[in-house]
């Protein structure tokens, strides 16, 4: 019964599936983000070999979530996960200043890809929790997001991936702004 | 092993080799057959072999020579055909007693060679070819992703960050052990240079990454031809001759692949950074038997992570080099069929027996040699170790050896008969499983369908999808989302093996049993490939593969975006062709119009659905039978064995279906070799000719073969099911004859008929006649005595028994002519011309002294005893004439006297189901006599039909229930075949 409610629900406010690519420098906190969101609670992850992939839905909508390791030697592949993808959650470490501008440079190498310029951009401006972190001003400003996202539609979301702090906050926004034409 | 090197000092260490100081030195030290040195002429290079057809008819009496002479026969067959033209007016005039001589001449060279000849080993100690080639250590380091971080002896080459991204999958984070599976390809360039230099051919051998020469194999594979010779010459250095060495018959095409076994452990540690360490370790082997190190590098890695230095490496890989696998025989490629088709656990142990005898012999000549020259003796551990190793093994089908690696006995299991294309220990039970079983519960229909792909229509079973894929060369992918790299790598050796069907090539080396996103670029360079992935990104990119085989779901889905198949001749002129059951061939005389109006309504239709043809309404190819026989065996438990042989059944049936299907259409095939149509000379086709002046047919057939004994390839029972059959076929035929699993076929087929024992028939072809047709005694006589003349020496036996073991698959009727053993051959005793029964008794007698004939023999069953009977009486029936003579011997010799007499005529139509048998003859009578009562079995009798057989004590008679092969129905009664049902029995 619970099911054909849900069915019910889906046909009046109508159900979304949503192909999500989650990535960022490593140890930024990206498979943290990916196990709070499908189980809620706090994992110790180790370092992702290849990728992770969960379901998850959250307000009516089925998010398809990939986390592809962040190493530097594996970011060239990053590409193959483009294509198909509705939004693209850029995970950033608000305490690495020093690669600041790595990150930078990967978000923009990944943003102006011609499979994904209809995405949306969501930057986790991760690791609120750590005294010293930058706050999303800075972090959009350290990742001229004005700039180089231009033509994308994009939020920075200030998250703590251990606490699940601004992470659902982070996949309203997705959820609400996917059904915009995408410009 | 490598200690034994200096004390064989005249063998390897000569570079330049000329085979005549080869000999020289063989025969120094390994006491030869002298006659033997003649075959390196006709075993390599065989074109060369007309030298040998200046043999005089005196010289084939000689034993000795009997292999050479009468291998030298088809070496080419124009010259063969002369060369016994010119034999044959000498054994004519000498008659059937210098014939019946000369075979027992041939016979007897045949058990002396035997007892004589060297059992080479498959892995001699003198080798310089390693087991391991390579130990590598990867680990991810958190970081820089996956690093190399030690290759032992020395790198591997190509592109070291991939081979450590390959050795750590994706998603090995997830799991604290995963094994998987690659391959390496070697550098086809390199492989010139190491010829024959055994020190520092290691060093200069470079591997090259496994996609850079996807692209030329083909052609690499045609230059290969000559280096397979080399290696031909090399295996003579262990004094063995290798006149039927495997080696010879397995030409490769493009280097021997490199095999890697990879385990990767992921362990939580929380006092490094991030919490995790992630190493594995991976051994490189030429062995397809890889899975055997599995214990080895389970303690290896503990090991490394307890120790991570180098030396942990090199001591795994002295541990694994020293194994000592050279008391494992090599057998040819019959023997290897036989082995692998049989249970028996002793069978070939006299192979087995040999090679201990011979290695205590060369010790002892070593011991002596050490004595004269003073050689460094052998360790007191290394001669314990020998004496421990001479046991026979408890079954034949492995060999047993033992690697000391950190003071642990590893027990290892080595198979004894390794086929192409079977690498590691997959199971095509769980492969077949895996996919059936959702389609058995809800079959979902194929969408799009393939007329390569979907031969049954949309609901076609999914593993005869992926067996057409395969064959037609098409991008299949494994996937297993969440699943442990291994067991995709086990779906894609699962389905190389499954295609290959031990016999085409050309799978495993495009198949990538592991492979990630990393290396997609490079994959989908190569036309056609087999890849395991646990990425489910692969499913999305329905651009990237043809057929996508989800190992989660077991469902297979068939690309979008797939390439048409093309409309060939050989599909049009099926689509063609009318009903198909008056049989008649259109040929091409349908010329362009014809193929025009086929190709219009082709282009509309080639939707796979079932073929043009509906003769066998529902299951055109017999696949859903097959499907169906698989699964019961499956369900019956019957064993990985058994569903292997089962397949390379359905593959063998597919090649002969190609072969009589571009015969069909295209006037002649790539696939049949002809072998020389003329008599062979062998000296009982005149004394048959000269016994029998009865037969019209023989007499007019003086100068040529009986029609029926000339015959090759696949026999159906009428033209219209053989219509029916290469129709429901053509696309998938069309589909593959432009594939590298072709090619290497047609390549093997060629290389195969040089060492091919029986070349002047088609054993196979004669044997599937006696088996499903219904022949006249006349017929079956020339095929009898065909298979009898043409069948002598060992080689010859084998070569007989593969051909029994072999069988093919068909749809129609089950299991005929297969899993019957020797039954065919046995009811040539019962034929009513005595020289037929002479012939298979005696040669029913060669088999039952050849090593695996004995086994053959002893499950002929309550067959055996009739047959020694009959040979034994031969004598004393002489003088009588044939009814009389074998009945009577029957009857006298059966202990327990009949119940029922049988008389002439005395049968009646019982129903429908029974067929009345106007006449009968003797041989039926005989037949009749020898079975038990209540035995229920499946038989040919005569020209009368085929049909099984109930003798039944209370009915008086026999019944003969209809056979299937006369068109009717599918019945019930052919469930029970093959069982035997329990009558009551009279006493």
């Amino acid at each position: 019964m619970g099911g054909s409610i849900s069915k019910m629900m889906g046909k009046i406010f109508g159900s979304k599936e949503m192909r999500l690519l989650m990535l960022g420098l490593d140890a930024a906190g990206k498979t943290t983000i990916l196990y709070k969101l499908k189980l809620d609670t706090d994992v110790t992850t180790i370092p992702t070999v290849g990728f992770n992939v969960e379901t998850v839905t959250y307000k009516n909508t089925k998010f398809n979530v990939w986390d592809v390791g962040g190493q530097d030697k594996i970011r060239p592949l990053w590409r193959h996960y483009f294509s198909g993808t509705q939004g693209l959650i850029f995970v950033i470490d608000s305490n690495d200043r020093d690669r600041m501008d790595e990150a930078k440079n990967e978000l923009q190498r990944i943003i102006q890809d011609r499979e994904m310029k209809d995405a949306l951009l969501l930057v986790f401006a991760n690791k609120q929790d750590i005294r010293g972190a930058l706050s999303p001003r800075d972090v959009s400003d350290a990742m001229e997001l004005d700039r180089i996202a231009k033509n994308h539609v994009w939020k920075v979301e200030p998250s703590c991936a251990t606490t699940g702090e601004g992470i659902f906050e982070g996949l309203a926004w997705l959820s609400n702004n996917v059904k915009l034409p995408a410009k | 092993m490598a200690t034994v090197l200096p004390t064989r000092p005249n063998t390897n260490s000569t570079g330049t080799s000329s085979t005549a100081s080869r000999n020289a030195n063989n025969n120094a030290h390994v006491t030869r057959q002298p006659s033997l040195s003649s075959f390196p002429s006709n075993s390599k290079r065989s074109i060369s072999g007309s030298a040998s057809h200046q043999h005089t008819p005196s010289s084939a009496s000689n034993p000795d020579s009997a292999h050479s002479y009468h291998s030298s026969l088809s070496a080419s067959p124009a010259a063969s055909a002369a060369a016994s033209l010119r034999h044959r007016p000498t054994n004519a005039s000498n008659g059937s007693g210098n014939g019946r001589q000369m075979r027992k001449a041939r016979q007897q060279g045949a058990g002396a060679k035997r007892r004589a000849r060297k059992v080479p080993s498959q892995y001699p100690a003198s080798s310089t070819e390693k087991h391991v080639e390579y130990i590598l250590v990867a680990s991810f380091d958190i970081d820089r992703g996956s690093i190399m971080e030690h290759q032992y002896p020395g790198p591997v080459g190509g592109d070291e960050h991939m081979l450590a991204e390959l050795m750590l999958p994706d998603q090995t984070h997830l799991r604290s052990q995963d094994w998987t599976i690659f391959f390496l390809h070697k550098d086809a360039a390199a492989e010139e240079d190491d010829d024959g230099a055994a020190t520092g051919r290691r060093h200069t051998r470079k591997r090259r990454s496994r996609r850079q020469d996807a692209g030329g194999q083909a052609k690499a594979g045609a230059e290969e031809w000559g280096a397979s010779g080399d290696e031909e010459e090399d295996d003579e250095d262990d004094g063995y001759t290798s006149e039927e060495d495997s080696d010879a018959e397995d030409p490769i095409d493009g280097p021997p692949l490199v095999y890697v076994l990879n385990l990767v452990n992921t362990k939580q540690d929380n006092t490094v950074k991030r919490g995790a360490v992630v190493k594995a370790m991976a051994i490189c082997t030429r062995h397809s038997f890889l899975h055997i190190y599995k214990p080895l590098l389970l303690l290896a890695l503990e090991q490394y992570f307890a120790n991570p230095v180098v030396d942990t490496l090199a001591s795994l890989y002295d541990a694994v080099n020293n194994m000592d696998l050279s008391l494992m025989p090599r057998l040819n490629a019959n023997e290897r069929f036989i082995l692998q088709s049989t249970d028996a656990k002793d069978l070939f142990i006299e192979k087995f027996e040999a090679i201990i005898a011979q290695q205590m012999a060369a010790r002892d000549r070593q011991a002596q040699l050490q004595a004269n020259t003073a050689l460094p003796t052998m360790s007191p551990r290394e001669q314990n170790h020998l004496a421990r190793r001479y046991g026979l093994p408890r079954d034949t089908h492995e060999f047993e050896s033992v690697v000391r690696y950190a003071n642990i006995p590893v027990p290892i299991k080595v198979p004894t008969a390794l086929s192409p294309e079977t690498v590691g220990d997959f199971s095509l039970i769980k492969l077949i499983t895996t996919f059936s079983t959702p389609h058995t519960s809800s079959a979902v229909a194929f969408a799009p369908t393939h007329p390569h792909l979907t031969t049954n229509g949309s609901m076609t079973h999914p593993i005869i999808v992926l067996l057409n894929a395969l064959l037609t060369q098409k991008r299949v992918i494994f996937l297993g989302h969440n699943l442990p790299s291994s067991e995709v790598a086990e779906a894609v050796l699962g389905a190389c093996a499954l295609a290959s069907g031990s016999m085409l090539r050309g799978f495993t080396r495009h198949a990538f049993p592991y492979t990630d996103l990393t290396k997609v670029d490079d994959l989908l360079k190569v036309p056609g490939f087999i890849a395991g992935v646990t990425n489910p990104a692969f499913a999305f990119r329905n651009e990237w593969w043809d057929l996508l085989c989800d190992l989660s779901t077991g469902r297979m889905k068939i690309s979008t975006k797939i390439d048409q198949a093309p409309l060939t001749e050989g599909v049009a002129f099926f689509h063609n062709q009318p009903g198909g059951g008056a049989g008649h061939h259109a040929g091409a005389g349908g010329g362009i119009s014809a193929l025009a109006a086929a190709g219009a309504s082709l282009s509309a239709g080639l939707g796979g659905s079932a073929a043009p043809t509906g003769v066998m309404a529902g299951d055109p190819t017999g696949d859903a039978a097959f499907i169906a026989s698989v699964l019961k065996a499956v369900e019956e438990r019957h064993g990985e064995n058994a569903i292997r042989s089962k397949f390379r059944k359905w593959v063998l049936k597919f090649t002969r279906l190609a072969a009589a299907f571009e015969e069909t259409v295209y006037g002649a095939s790539a696939l049949h070799i002809q072998p020389s149509p003329k008599v062979p000379p062998s000296p009982f086709f005149e004394s048959l000719a000269a016994s029998s002046p009865s037969g019209p047919a023989r007499k007019a057939s003086e100068v040529e073969l009986p029609s029926e004994v000339t015959g090759h390839g696949y026999v159906w029972p009428t033209p219209a099911l053989k219509n029916a059959e290469l129709a429901a076929n053509a696309t998938r035929v069309e589909g593959w004859r432009n594939t590298r699993s072709y090619y290497n076929f047609v390549q093997d087929l060629a290389a195969l008929y040089v060492h091919r024992p029986v070349k002047n028939v088609d054993l196979q072809h004669l044997h599937d006649r006696l088996a499903k047709l219904r022949l006249g005694h006349e017929q079956s006589a020339n095929i009898y005595l065909a298979i009898c003349a043409a069948v002598y020496t060992e080689e010859e036996v084998s070569h007989l028994l593969a051909v029994v073991v072999n069988g093919t698959w068909d749809h129609r009727t089950g299991n005929m002519g297969q899993g019957q053993g020797l039954f065919y051959l046995v009811l040539g005793l019962f034929h009513p011309r005595v020289e037929v029964r002479d012939n298979i008794a005696d040669l029913l007698a060669r088999i039952q002294e050849h090593e695996a004939g004995r086994h053959f023999w002893a499950n002929v069953g309550r067959f055996g005893p009739a047959a020694s009977r009959n040979r034994a009486s031969r004598s004393m029936r002489s003088a009588q004439p044939a009814n009389q003579r074998s009945s009577a011997s029957a009857c006298r010799s059966e202990k327990k006297a009949l119940p029922v007499r049988f008389r002439e005529n005395c049968w009646h139509v019982v129903s429908d189901e029974h067929v009345y048998v106007r006449q009968t003859t003797a041989w039926l009578n005989v037949l009749s006599q020898s079975f038990e009562i209540g035995k229920l079995r499946w038989l040919q009798l005569g020209d009368q039909t085929a049909g099984h057989v109930i003798v039944d004590a209370k009915g008086g008679g026999i019944r003969f229930h209809h056979s299937l092969r006369e068109g009717c129905e599918e019945s019930p009664e052919r469930k029970s075949l093959f069982s035997v049902e329990q009558r009551p029995e009279e006493e």
